[in-house]
């Protein structure tokens, strides 16, 4: 009894730091943000306006478009970065493959490279005088030169490319580590009932790496709604509003335009409703057999 | 061996990491106002607003021997997030005495955090400053901000491609936007070069067109949006549009871009305000080739050929040590006539302080514009800038504009263009 109780003390006191820090700050600054959006006003002289805030989010024109572009972003991004990236797991996976420890860490260093760097770069490379539009007209593939940044659909075609370079290593690296768990008896037993490469792929490998699909569909899905970095580098959220993220506005809100703390908040929590709404979706979807 | 090596790695990195954390414990204290014995500002820009500062300093401490200024160097976008986040939170720890704020955003900082700044009425006389810098830098009669910088804008020109098509400056000088098009499509038809260069996505160029007019995208409340049955941003748009697609306008994407358009001798001439001077004479090839008009008007009613660009001015923060500050900054930037001739020869910033706008330093010839008096030409366009007040929100409006730009040249018409963009900032704006 004695031993029960100081054991489950020292566990309480164990995540006691652990539970106090996050409290403190997490779940606080998430509590004030949450009144915060109840209120409104410039700079420091904020007043409760109710559900003002949330009334006019649905009537702003911009933080629809915010919310539209972002939807775009991850309804081509997600699927596509997390095909590349499996697909590129299954092929470094492969015990025939030479130089595995090149090609693998050539696909992670991305991942590594700080996100303004890289955004930086991008933009430069897809001006309108830049290196791709080089290339492109050199082997005449198109002959007038594409307003990358320019242009309301490449500008979004720009930042999907940017963050499927940026992240594909990064959920690589888990599949290699999912693939890396399953049996090769498996694999061998599937051989030996006839089963080819194809079938393996889509009847071993999904299955088997589908926890690790759900992790970094969410994980992605999650990124992707906060994205901030390259839209602001790259685009500066144009042409227009063309490639503005719901991040950046809320950005905007807070530091570009005269401060309204309240509404940005109010704003902010429209990607808390979307990543909750996103995840259960996806647990939903990727959870039904377990 | 290898656990030598370990150790020698052992030490390098803590080494590095005490360098690195010392460095930045250093950064963080000097950033902090801790004691009232130094005064510190904030301001961007260390070629041009942190050498002015060190200058009026220079000149300063000479009468004032224990006078300490600490100039810190941030990115004005780090200086506006730094400045929200800390008055917003309420407490004035770690703020400056004296910050550097673009007159485009000033009224939105005054507004926002009463009792943050400091009133300058006592100290600085508000009548010795430019007309138009008064509006932007003042609330409510009190008198906060001290004028510095103007952006007065001209028209910079290739005179040897002018030449090449049959023209001189002259034809150039006191003209309206669509003269400007009509000889830019000749001028590019005959010399294959493009006229003006710009980034539809930052149409800047839209807001010194506008106050051409003495118009503003907010009205004189500077809350109140004053888009949908405004003559000159509806003049300025049509401009705008028919440039892109007149193909007389080279498009740039981005700062350098647009600075490699004029220094690589793509365009024939460049609309901005002054401070793109040293930008310009950077390409010294083109040395005598460049010449300094008045930058083309809109061609609505009243409207002048004299606009302004960017610029701030000092303010005060109302912290322990606010009247040292005050007394620094009135006894400098705004009295000291000598500072102001020192501003011009030596950095190339030409103030707004309209006793000291004149005399040796203003009045030097630049071999680069052919002999031009340029400083002396700015000098005399900055006095007939158009008063506007910039309101809250010029950024916002702005955005606003630039979304509904791209509208435009996809095929909206106008009307609809600024009736939606007056109800998207009527919406937005409050």
């Amino acid at each position: 009894m004695n031993l029960r109780v100081s054991k489950s003390l020292i566990g309480w006191i164990f995540i006691l730091l652990a539970t106090i820090l996050i409290s403190l700050f997490y779940f606080y600054p998430m509590l004030q943000a949450f009144i915060l959006s109840f209120k409104s006003g410039m700079g420091a002289s904020l007043q409760f306006v109710g559900l003002d805030n949330y009334i006019r989010l649905f009537n702003d024109p911009v933080a629809l478009i915010a919310i539209r572009n972002t939807f775009i972003y991850l309804i081509f991004q997600v699927p596509l970065m997390i095909i590349i990236a499996m697909f590129f797991s299954v092929l470094l996976n492969s015990p025939n493959l030479k130089f595995k420890g090149f090609f693998r860490t050539a696909i992670f260093l991305p991942s590594v490279i700080s996100l303004v760097a890289y955004s930086v770069i991008f933009k430069y490379l897809f001006s309108t005088d830049g290196l791709v539009n080089e290339f492109l007209l050199s082997i005449s593939i198109i002959s007038e030169p594409i307003e990358w940044l320019m242009d309301p659909f490449w500008a979004k075609v720009v930042i999907i490319i940017a963050i499927t370079w940026r992240w594909t290593g990064y959920n690589m690296i888990f599949y290699l580590a999912g693939l890396q768990n399953v049996d090769h008896s498996v694999y061998e037993a599937a051989r030996i009932d006839g089963a080819n490469v194809v079938q393996q792929f889509f009847y071993i490998t999904i299955p088997m790496l589908k926890p690790i699909i759900l992790f970094t569909a969410i994980t992605s899905t999650i990124g992707t709604l906060q994205l901030f970095d390259e839209p602001m580098n790259i685009t500066m959220g144009g042409p227009g509003n063309e490639t503005l993220t719901i991040s950046q506005y809320i950005y905007n809100l807070s530091f570009e335009y005269t401060p309204d703390f309240g509404y940005a908040a109010a704003v902010s929590f429209i990607i808390v409703v979307l990543t909750v709404i996103f995840s259960i979706i996806q647990f939903k979807l990727g959870g039904e057999r377990d | 061996m290898k656990k030598w090596f370990l150790l020698f790695s052992t030490v390098l990195l803590i080494m590095a990491l005490s360098a690195c954390s010392s460095e930045s414990g250093s950064n963080s204290g000097a950033e902090g106002n801790s004691n009232t014995d130094s005064i510190t500002a904030w301001a961007w820009d260390p070629l041009f607003n942190v050498a002015a500062l060190e200058l009026a300093e220079k000149q300063y401490t000479q009468e004032n021997k224990d006078f300490n200024l600490k100039i810190i160097e941030n990115a004005q976008s780090d200086i506006v997030q730094k400045l929200n986040t800390g008055l917003s939170s309420g407490t004035m720890n770690g703020m400056p005495n004296i910050v550097l704020i673009e007159d485009y955003r000033a009224q939105s900082f005054l507004k926002s955090y009463p009792n943050a700044f400091y009133d300058m009425s006592d100290y600085i006389n508000e009548e010795d400053f430019a007309d138009y810098k008064i509006p932007p830098t003042s609330l409510g009669g009190k008198q906060y901000g001290v004028p510095f910088d103007t952006g007065v804008t001209g028209l910079y020109v290739r005179t040897d491609y002018l030449e090449e098509a049959g023209y001189t400056p002259e034809d150039l000088t006191n003209i309206t936007w669509e003269e400007f098009i009509e000889i830019g499509k000749d001028i590019t038809k005959k010399t294959g070069k493009k006229m003006i260069s710009l980034n539809p996505n930052e149409p800047d160029h839209l807001r010194f067109m506008v106050q051409t007019a003495g118009e503003w995208f907010t009205g004189e409340d500077g809350t109140t949006a004053n888009i949908g049955d405004n003559e000159a941003v509806k003049n300025a748009m049509r401009v705008y549009k028919e440039m892109l697609e007149e193909d007389i306008a080279h498009i740039n994407t981005d700062w350098s871009s647009r600075i490699a358009s004029f220094n690589s001798g793509e365009v024939v001439t460049v609309a901005t305000g002054n401070w793109m001077t040293p930008s310009i004479k950077a390409e010294e090839s083109q040395s005598g080739k460049w010449k300094v008009v008045p930058v083309p008007k809109l061609s609505v009613e009243g409207a002048k050929n004299a606009s302004n660009l960017g610029g701030s001015s000092f303010y005060v923060l109302n912290i322990p040590g606010k009247e040292k500050a005050a007394e620094f900054l009135a006894d400098t930037f705004g009295n000291d006539v000598e500072l102001y001739q020192k501003l011009v020869s030596e950095i190339g910033a030409i103030g707004t302080y309209l006793p000291a706008l004149e005399g040796e330093a203003f009045n030097q010839k630049d071999e680069f514009f052919g002999g031009q008096k340029v400083t002396t030409d700015f000098v005399n366009w900055m006095r007939e800038i158009p008063r506007v007040n910039y309101g809250m929100h010029t950024y916002a409006a702005m955005d606003i504009l630039t979304g509904e730009l791209q509208n435009y040249r996809t095929g909206k018409k106008l009307e609809e263009v600024l009736n939606d963009a007056q109800k998207q900032a009527e919406a937005q704006l409050n």
